[in-house]
């Protein structure tokens, strides 16, 4: 008797639990490669410094402000009140945040002052943060005056003060973690079960399998859409498809390429694509030093004119249709599609053979024994590409480079390494043409880590005193920095650091039931609390639980 | 036989400790750093990252790294993942029932059903059904584990939506749910990658099976059991299968690790929350410690299993105690 009744809750529990639809609720399933591990803004560093930790914890934590889409994020206007309901500038240094009144931890103790001056305090001591308080670096003091005012004080005048304070750290609760010393607070009972003052608060976690988040009844900015938010974590990517087809998903960004992925969701029609900015941007980027040896020049890649004739040898254009479809554009100097001033970029030059050969000649390259590949010295013009195998567009991508450059004279060994391995070769500049990519921030200030003489992730020493002096003049411009960014652009362009391949869009799948679906670039899924079911189109999943 | 246990312990803990030696210092000679991913314009200076290393102990000379390690391992702390930023002993305990459910549920098909299949196949000798099995389970064990599992999993999960694809439990599944309903769901989740991996490994054991039990049946001992006029269902079952057993329970003792590593390929195809993803996922991630508990975990295991089927061997066949 009873094993019957364990057999027939086997093959029933399907639809028993799929029985009860309601039009209340609403669940929201987002399907992740990775689950967050430490989604807690001030932890958020070095190895936990995830995709996926950055995403939940922007359901959980509530930042000041948040930027507005397009809009630059030079100046204070640009911005959407979040925990903040007001700001006002005192003075060229000084801002000052009015916290919202009704905002409320998800314990229901209000958020004040004190919370936004204490997360502030973690997040610029480089021994609980080191990649945050380098990036507040111009954050000079964060006080509180009163309950609900928080001033901040800058080192300098410059235009991204509002974006500094809000965009990098969204207060955590001073209340809760006060009393546990910074090095303790990755392992805390805190850090299993986070209190925030976001849309969503947490309810529990399965390991390697799903986090689930609940509608926070006492959300200030008015409760969620929809009731539930389960991120489900899938590695490998075969597997989110199925997940995805298999109705057993809502949501999932990144779906292409490939580009078969269009088809295969077309042909459901559950599912629909909506596009919005990526802050991807993937280039081939040229060592300017030998590799491994930082002192001396690359023996060809420190030419100019070499690295013009090799970005003027590649078909881009081609390339980017070919992995992407209408997916990408071909990308003008490093500016991702979702930084503002992409829009003031030009559209990249097509393939000029004539040109690039011209230019090896003036390097004086050529094939002086009748083998195919150019030569100087009695050296042939060789380079290797490496890049991560774990990136099947820039597998495509490094082939199809490999042959447009053959026809140059050009020989490219193309060498796909384990992820660590590439990593490791990249970041200490151990490489002819290393494939990379940048997720950028949303302020094109963030350049100057890669592309300016003295930037923290300039693996390749690109050095143009011009570009930095302008990347300068734009980060401390008072008035509309748009020309110097434009020149920044086109003068990194020119010099040619990189061959500036592809800036994606990201294509996220997203469930027909949903409606007032807005996605962001900075992170998709932002503003998915104000996702809600179609009337009469809820799934069982979204009964009320 | 007790000696000969000791013997046999003395040994495995020697092989246990070179076996994690070898691990340590391959691991950290292997290119690739843990840290080396940090490298997008939301990145950190160069000094910073030596801070991140001081934190995980990886500016230390290797051998001060073994000796931190080996000392903290004695205590039963593998120290903290990278990764994660929690304690290796945590994550590993928190996967261990995945990996052991999967694994068990495999190895209980793979022996049980594959042995029974292989005695079946050596009594009907050349039948038309020894035939068929032989080249089913030639097939099944020349099949991809990865490639069988996405083809199952787009049938049965995309196509007729009647198995769960990915983990191992239902988010969706009502608080109420009794035990039953629960355990119910785990099965559901479980029957693809469970199914998957006893596919492929099912042949293995039947062949070995089959092939242990002709030669047993061709014993001498056999034919004297017949000739004392004894029931063939006995002859074939009690004398021959008993004694074709041995080359099975070799089988089944390597075989044992597969209770927590499973299939690195499998548990990713069908996101089951075991061992096996996470370690692969430290391989990826150049994750030390956790590579270390999880290597420590399986040399366990390797060598547990050999102990143990040696263990049964000796009890099933005196000889092999002789010294």
């Amino acid at each position: 008797m009873r094993l019957s009744r364990f057999l027939t809750a086997i093959l029933l529990l399907a639809p028993v639990a799929r029985g009860a639809a309601q039009a209340s609720g609403g669940t929201i399933v987002i399907v992740t490669g990775q689950q967050a591990t430490l989604p807690i803004p001030t932890l958020i560093e070095g190895p936990a410094a995830t995709t996926a930790n950055y995403e939940l914890a922007d359901q959980l934590f509530l930042h000041l402000a948040i930027t507005a889409p397009g809009r630059p994020t030079a100046g204070d206007a640009g911005f959407i009140p979040q925990l903040a309901e007001r700001w006002e500038r005192r003075d060229s240094v000084t801002l000052v945040f009015d916290i919202d009144p009704r905002a409320r931890w998800h314990d229901g103790v209000p958020v004040t002052a004190r919370d936004v001056v204490f997360t502030f305090r973690r997040a610029r001591d480089p021994k609980i943060a080191p990649s945050l308080s380098n990036l507040l670096r111009n954050v000079e003091s964060v006080t509180a005056e009163g309950e609900r005012r928080v001033v901040f004080r800058y080192r300098s005048p410059y235009s991204e003060q509002l974006f500094d304070a809000a965009f990098y750290v969204a207060p955590i609760p001073a209340h809760l973690l006060e009393s546990l010393p910074p090095d303790s607070m990755a392992r805390s009972a805190y850090a299993r079960h986070p209190v925030g003052s976001g849309p969503y608060r947490w309810v529990r976690s399965e390991p390697g399998q799903f986090i689930e988040l609940a509608a926070f009844d006492g959300f200030h900015l008015g409760r969620a859409g929809t009731s539930r938010m389960v991120f489900r974590t899938v590695t490998d990517a075969d597997a989110r498809m199925n997940l995805l087809l298999g109705g057993e998903g809502d949501a999932m960004a990144s779906v292409i390429p490939p580009l078969t992925n269009r088809d295969r969701i077309a042909a459901r029609g559950e599912m629909r694509l909506v596009t919005t900015p990526s802050n991807t941007v993937a280039y081939l980027l040229f060592n300017q030093r030998a590799p491994g040896d930082s002192t001396r020049p690359h023996p060809i890649l420190s030419d100019v004119r070499v690295r013009r004739a090799l970005v003027a040898g590649l078909d881009r254009q081609a390339m980017v249709r070919t992995v992407f479809g209408q997916y990408a554009r071909v990308a003008y100097g490093p500016a991702s599609t979702s930084l503002w001033i992409s829009a003031l970029a030009p559209k990249a030059a097509p393939r000029d053979l004539p040109r690039a050969r011209r230019l090896l000649a003036q390097a004086g390259w050529r094939d002086t024994d009748n083998d195919g590949v150019l030569d100087r010295d009695g050296r042939p013009l060789e380079l290797t590409v490496t890049l991560p195998t774990t990136s099947q567009p820039r597998r495509q991508m490094a082939a199809q480079a490999q042959e447009q450059l053959r026809q140059l004279g050009v020989r490219l060994e193309v060498q796909a390494l384990e992820g660590p391995v590439w990593g490791g070769r990249h970041s200490s500049g151990n490489f002819d043409i290393s494939f990379g990519s940048a997720t950028q921030i949303p302020s094109p200030s963030g350049l100057s880590q890669s592309w300016s003489c003295r930037g923290g992730t300039n693996v390749a020493r690109y050095c143009n005193p011009a570009v930095d002096s302008l990347i300068s003049a734009a980060v401390l411009s008072q008035s509309n920095p748009s020309p110097l960014w434009r020149e920044v652009l086109r003068r990194i362009e020119a010099d040619a650091p990189a061959a500036f391949l592809y800036a994606p869009v990201n294509v996220v799948a997203v469930h027909r039931r949903f409606e007032r679906v807005q996605l962001r670039a900075d992170s998709p899924w932002l503003l998915a609390h104000e996702w809600r079911v179609r009337r009469g189109a809820a799934l069982p999943r979204d009964a009320a639980r | 036989m007790l000696r000969w246990l000791g013997t046999r312990l003395l040994q495995s803990m020697v092989t246990g400790a070179v076996a994690v030696t070898l691990a340590f210092f391959l691991m950290r000679a292997a290119p690739g750093d843990p840290l080396a991913r940090l490298g997008d314009d939301r990145s950190i200076t160069p000094e910073q990252v030596r801070a991140l290393e001081a934190r995980y102990g990886l500016d230390q000379p290797v051998g001060r790294q073994f000796t931190t390690f080996l000392v903290g391992a004695f205590r039963g702390d593998f120290g903290v993942s990278i990764e994660h930023g929690r304690a290796v002993s945590e994550l590993v305990i928190e996967r261990l029932p995945a990996s052991l459910l999967l694994g068990a549920t495999v190895l209980l098909v793979t022996f049980a059903l594959g042995s029974w299949l292989g005695a079946v196949q050596a009594i009907r000798r050349d039948s038309m059904l020894d035939r068929f099995l032989g080249t089913a389970s030639l097939t099944a064990y020349a099949m991809p584990s990865f490639w069988l599992g996405l083809v199952l999993a787009w049938i049965a999960g995309v196509e007729w939506r009647v198995l769960p694809v990915a983990g191992m439990r239902d988010p969706f599944l009502p608080e109420s749910a009794t035990l039953l309903e629960r355990w119910a769901d785990v099965l559901r989740h479980l029957v693809l990658p469970a199914f998957t991996l006893a596919c492929v490994n099912i042949g293995a054991t039947m062949r070995h099976q089959r092939g242990a039990m002709l030669e047993a049946l061709a014993q001498p001992f056999v034919r004297a059991a017949r000739a004392r006029g004894l029931d063939e269902r006995r002859v074939t079952w009690r004398h021959g299968w008993r004694n074709a057993l041995f080359p099975v329970v070799t089988l089944f003792g390597l075989w044992l690790p597969l209770l927590v590593t499973g299939s690195v390929f499998v548990e990713k195809i069908f996101a089951w929350p075991g061992l096996g993803a996470l370690a692969a996922d430290a391989i990826g991630a150049r994750d030390y410690p956790l590579l270390m508990g999880a290597t420590i975990l399986v040399t366990t295991l390797v060598i547990a299993g050999g102990l143990a089927a040696d263990a049964a061997y000796a009890a099933l066949d005196p000889r092999v105690r002789r010294p």
